[in-house]
């Protein structure tokens, strides 16, 4: 309604006044109607401006399920499936599908051959260089993926992980040499001392909250390392301890020590994922991802007692690095100092954040790259530190989780980015937006909609004072062409909220109401003022349904 | 005497990492940042300052005021690099801490390749006077060092109190949200906040370097140090960093005196742990109103 | 003149929520308007969406000539501090206080610009004397203060500038009564030369008569009187 001029002003004559009218109403003013088919031609008309449509998440599809989703291969002697696979009818064709929902087993059973083969694959004149590489990377990766398990699952934010490992070392290392130890004990010895030390710094780990802990631990590590470097009996003459027992025999040729050391770590590596899958991927992890951060106070109180889960998960992975501890002596026969520096809390620190924090995947990737840079770009000297504090650097300003983080910041962006577009398009009760589109399965729906919306544009424009008036002389009867397209839009409209009259009495005072739409739940009053004529009661909401129109 | 003399020395000790330790609470507690990388700002300063030295050797207050200076640099390197980018961004406490890291480590990288590994010493800013008192013989630099730490802390305190930006500052602390309705810019008080503790830093640098050498490795003990006692008075209150600073110089004297030099760090994170599995927000934790995550 | 703060087709919301709708508002120096409705249908969001608190989708506001704040959602709050330079004092709803101050340091806080903080004194003074139980409470953390206390602070903050846009967004909530009535006399005598107050005000008793126009917001879009500089949207 504008307070302009009518554009089409008439005078409307009333075809049966000639046969003589009750109310009077021969003729009113009016506006002409415009051609209803205009505004479906326009519509129609292909100049719609088209958006990208939202979501593509792309599926491996596989054809015919029925029979055999059933009788699948499994895992025995588990009900495991190999792969999750859904079967499926697709929406548009009516033929069976099958769907691997989760691609990650393909990816992990693809990485782990290819390291597998790797030897294989080295360039003969590096042979060395990277079998030892590649050693190292075993072993530092399966320290990572236990501090993951430690940062990620458990959320207790410890870098006191390398004293853990060094502390198993060095004193297994001692118990070989001086108490000659044989090597398939020292890997257990260490983790019965990856034990004690879990024992020790578990207490302050559940009384202080994550950063507090964070300096706690890096001050344990400056302790042990001032510790180590300055006892006699741990090698501060030779800067580490040398001479243990080692299931790789000296007398074997280098390449052969090499290739066993490469497999041995891989071994490791392997079983440390295992350990991850066990604890992150069975109880104690769901434990542990019903309470998340800041909402611990809540799962405390439903009954999840993540208190307890956190230390045992803390408990776990101190044995397992202590155990990767003793690995490391009986690996190498001895272990130097530096691995209780900054600088290797530092190292670890960077390959477990270009991964990205919580996902085994990333602990292995950051390891990966890491050393790629430190011990087989050896050419690049002291530049290589640098290379790997850029990276890390870059990595955490700019991703929110490291590598394997990508995806779910580009999907949260769009979803954000796509909330602010359709916010800037929506109008109530307007024609749905592609991307609503697409999730909508009765496309006649979609159609109604559009339909709905280019009819209430259309009666938008016909709302005016002279409706409104004519409406309020004569609310039943002959009306002209304008009112009458009104009312019928209006008497069509579904009952869920429809407007309607309550009689108090047999002449009584009328109200509106508004009809539920659900059987047995009765309307609801709308107004108190009451109408003591049937005709100004029909006006009201007449008036009402022309606000809502206006409205939408 | 002895218990004299070696609680000068804890005196001394306790007012360098004193500094650090405030210099990191003040940045946590009005930022939400945790700043470890003042060990990259401590060898900057120190640098700084020995690259003064060697142009200007007689001029005690050019060298020290170019380490405090170079060390307010340095904090505003680091703000501009981490703080800047990262503080409307998800996770913030962890990749901002993660980030400073990473600058600690090129930071470090970087003076090895420039500077060499070796090892660079100060001119004695302070002069080799001494004085008598009570039967101690207090030597010229650790006066200077506690006076000096005690003027740059008092100076900060008064500062905080009377300026604009030290209201800015405190007002930041409490409530940023609101902070930004009487115009406090987050980024631009973060630029004043990195400065300033830079600074404390880089004073805190040139007075250490007094006794032990500037190398690319010397900031990360104090650094280690000064957070252990910020952690242990409560991040986030001055004077919980202070009372924890001299409990700590403390601890270490009567270490050194009655069981070795070895067991210095030792004892003093038994008392740490003792101090936080009793108040899990250190000292002054529960006294002051500390900054929650 | 220019007007003091000019909105055309605002629109903002949150995520997919849409919650204020193509709105068109024009304010002039020396007025007082009030906004009326009921909670949730967008009055401090509006708010919000003038002081860049939180990020708007279309349309434009300008505050004294200038263009401020920006479509793409930045992230709230970011350039608060500068649209508040411009010459504008908003009291949020529920006060935002920083409760280890003194009263005398809130107060000392509101005045950001140089000229301001030089002359604080008198300013301190001004405020002193349109609200003057402060006085006693200088020096008392705003911590400790009682309900009404608390929103005096509040609001005396945002006069310790020469503001060209008050915004009060529900100075008598959670109020009892007869300090409401008091809050919101002190907030009307406050003598506007060039300056404009936008008051919003779920109570209409307190704001009919002493403000010149009064609005109602209702889902998102303004409704009610029309001024002749005041367009409504939509075809009403």
């Amino acid at each position: 309604m504008t307070d302009q001029a009518p554009p089409n002003p008439c005078v409307w004559k009333n075809p049966l006044a000639v046969w003589g009218t009750a109310t009077g109403n021969a003729e009113a003013p009016s506006i002409r109607v415009p051609d209803p088919r205009d505004a479906w031609r326009k519509n129609t008309a292909f100049k719609v401006a088209t958006y990208p449509v939202g979501r593509l998440k792309y599926f491996v599809i596989w054809p015919h399920h029925g029979r055999r989703t059933w009788n699948r291969t499994r895992w025995w002697p588990t009900r495991r499936n190999l792969l999750n696979i859904g079967g499926l009818y697709n929406r548009k064709t009516a033929i069976p599908e099958k769907r691997i929902l989760d691609r990650r087993p393909i990816y992990w059973l693809l990485s782990l051959c290819l390291l597998l083969i790797g030897p294989l694959l080295f360039p003969q004149a590096h042979m060395n260089a990277l079998l030892t590489a590649g050693a190292t990377f075993g072993i530092f990766a399966a320290i990572n993926v236990c501090w993951t398990l430690i940062i990620g699952t458990a959320s207790i934010f410890s870098l006191a992980t390398y004293a853990v490992v060094g502390t198993a070392a060095f004193v297994t290392s001692l118990l070989s040499i001086r108490a000659g130890i044989p090597w398939y004990a020292l890997p257990p010895i260490g983790a019965f001392i990856g034990l004690g030390f879990g024992i020790l710094i578990a207490a302050p780990a559940l009384r202080l909250d994550g950063f507090y802990y964070a300096l706690l631990t890096l001050g344990l590590n400056e302790l042990f390392r001032v510790f180590f470097t300055t006892s006699k009996q741990f090698g501060s003459a030779s800067g580490g301890l040398y001479g243990a027992d080692s299931f790789i025999n000296q007398n074997w040729p280098p390449l052969t020590q090499s290739m066993v050391a490469y497999y041995a770590s891989l071994c490791l590596l392997i079983g440390s994922l295992f350990l991850f899958r066990f604890i992150n991927g069975k109880r104690l992890g769901r434990v542990l991802r019903m309470a998340p951060e800041k909402h611990e106070a809540f799962a405390a109180a439903v009954g999840v007692d993540y208190k307890r889960a956190r230390i045992t998960i803390f408990l776990l992975t101190s044995v397992a690095l202590g155990f990767i501890g003793g690995f490391y002596a009986a690996q190498y026969r001895g272990v130097a100092y530096s691995i209780f520096d900054f600088q290797t809390v530092l190292l670890g620190l960077a390959m477990i954040t270009i991964g990205g924090i919580g996902r085994a995947e990333g602990a292995v990737l950051g390891t990966l790259v890491v050393i790629f840079l430190r011990d087989v770009l050896l050419e690049l000297g002291p530049w290589r530190y640098l290379i790997i504090g850029a990276a890390m650097l870059g990595v955490v300003l700019f991703l929110n989780n490291g590598y394997f983080g990508i995806r779910r910041q580009f999907n949260a962006w769009r979803a954000k980015k796509r909330g602010e577009w359709r916010s800037g398009r929506t109008e109530k009760g307007g024609e749905a937006l592609p991307e609503e589109a697409t999730e909508i399965n009765d496309k006649d729906a979609l159609y109604f909609r559009r339909f709905d919306k280019m009819q209430r544009d259309y009666l938008k424009e016909l709302i005016r004072p002279e409706i409104i008036e004519e409406h309020r002389r004569q609310p039943l009867g002959q009306h002209s062409e304008a009112l009458e397209r009104v009312l019928l839009y209006f008497r069509r409209a579904k009952m869920e909220d429809k407007y309607a009259l309550h009689r108090a009495g047999p002449a009584g005072p009328y109200k509106i109401i508004a009809f539920s739409g659900v059987r047995g739940v009765s309307p609801r009053l709308v107004d108190d003022r009451e109408f003591s004529t049937l005709d100004e009661a029909y006006h009201a909401v007449f008036m009402r349904r022309v606000h809502d129109l206006l409205e939408t | 005497m002895d218990i004299a003399f070696v609680i000068v020395n804890a005196v001394t000790v306790a007012a360098i990492y004193g500094l650090i330790a405030i210099a990191v609470s003040i940045t946590w507690s009005s930022l939400g940042l945790i700043n470890l990388a003042y060990g990259f700002i401590f060898s900057f300063a120190g640098y700084a300052a020995w690259l003064m030295a060697g142009r200007m050797p007689t001029n005690p207050y050019l060298i020290a005021g170019t380490g405090i200076i170079a060390g307010g640099i340095a904090g505003i390197i680091v703000c501009l690099l981490v703080f800047i980018p990262l503080h409307d961004k998800p996770a913030f406490t962890s990749r901002g801490m993660i980030a400073t890291l990473a600058i600690s480590l090129i930071g470090s990288q970087l003076f090895l390749m420039i500077f060499g590994p070796t090892s660079k010493s100060l001119p004695d800013l302070f002069g080799r006077w001494k004085v008598k008192l009570f039967d101690i013989t207090l030597t010229a630099d650790k006066i200077g060092i506690v006076v000096c730490s005690i003027a740059m802390l008092i100076g900060v305190v008064l500062w905080m109190r009377s300026s604009r930006r030290g209201l800015e500052i405190r007002a930041m602390m409490m409530n940023p949200h609101a902070a930004s309705i009487v115009g406090i810019g987050i980024r631009r008080t973060g630029l004043y906040v990195m400065g300033l503790t830079g600074a404390m830093a880089g004073l805190a640098s040139v007075l250490l370097s007094q006794t032990y050498y500037i190398a690319p490795f010397s900031g990360l003990t104090p650094l280690i140090k000064g957070v252990s006692i910020a952690l242990c008075g409560g991040l986030g209150s001055v004077q919980g960093a202070v009372i924890a600073a001299i409990l700590l110089g403390l601890v270490e004297a009567l270490t050194n005196k009655f069981l070795g030099g070895q067991y210095v760090l030792m004892t003093q994170f038994l008392f740490i742990i003792l101090v936080l599995v009793v108040r899990p927000r250190g000292i002054s934790g529960l006294v002051d109103i500390a900054r929650e995550q | 003149m220019t007007e003091v703060l000019k909105i055309e087709g605002l629109s903002a919301g949150y995520g997919p929520l849409r919650v204020i709708h193509d709105l068109d508002l024009v304010i002039h120096p020396g007025e007082r308007v009030g906004i009326v409705g009921l909670n949730g249908h967008g009055k401090t969001t509006l708010f919000y969406a003038i002081a860049g608190l939180t990020g708007w989708q279309r349309g434009s506001i300008v505050l004294n000539g200038k263009q401020i704040g920006r479509t793409r959602s930045q992230g709230p709050g970011r350039y608060t501090h500068q649209i508040v330079r411009q010459g504008l004092a908003i009291m949020p709803q529920g006060d935002e206080i920083f409760q280890g101050l003194t009263v005398e340091e809130h107060l000392d806080s509101g005045a950001f610009t140089p000229e301001a903080w030089r002359t604080r004194k008198e300013r301190k003074e001004r405020v002193l004397g349109i609200f003057a139980p402060l006085r006693k409470l200088m020096k008392t953390p705003v911590g400790r203060l009682s309900g009404g206390e608390r929103r005096m602070v509040s609001i005396g903050r945002g006069l310790m500038t020469d503001a060209k846009l008050y915004l009060a967004d529900e100075p008598t909530l959670g109020l009892a009564p007869k300090i409401g009535i008091a809050v919101m006399e002190a907030l009307l005598a406050i003598d506007l030369k060039d300056s404009a107050m936008f008051i919003a005000e779920q109570n209409v008793a307190l704001l009919e008569g002493k403000v010149d126009r009064i609005i109602g917001m209702h889902a998102g879009k303004l409704k009610g009187e029309a001024s002749s500089s005041f367009r409504l949207s939509g075809s009403h």
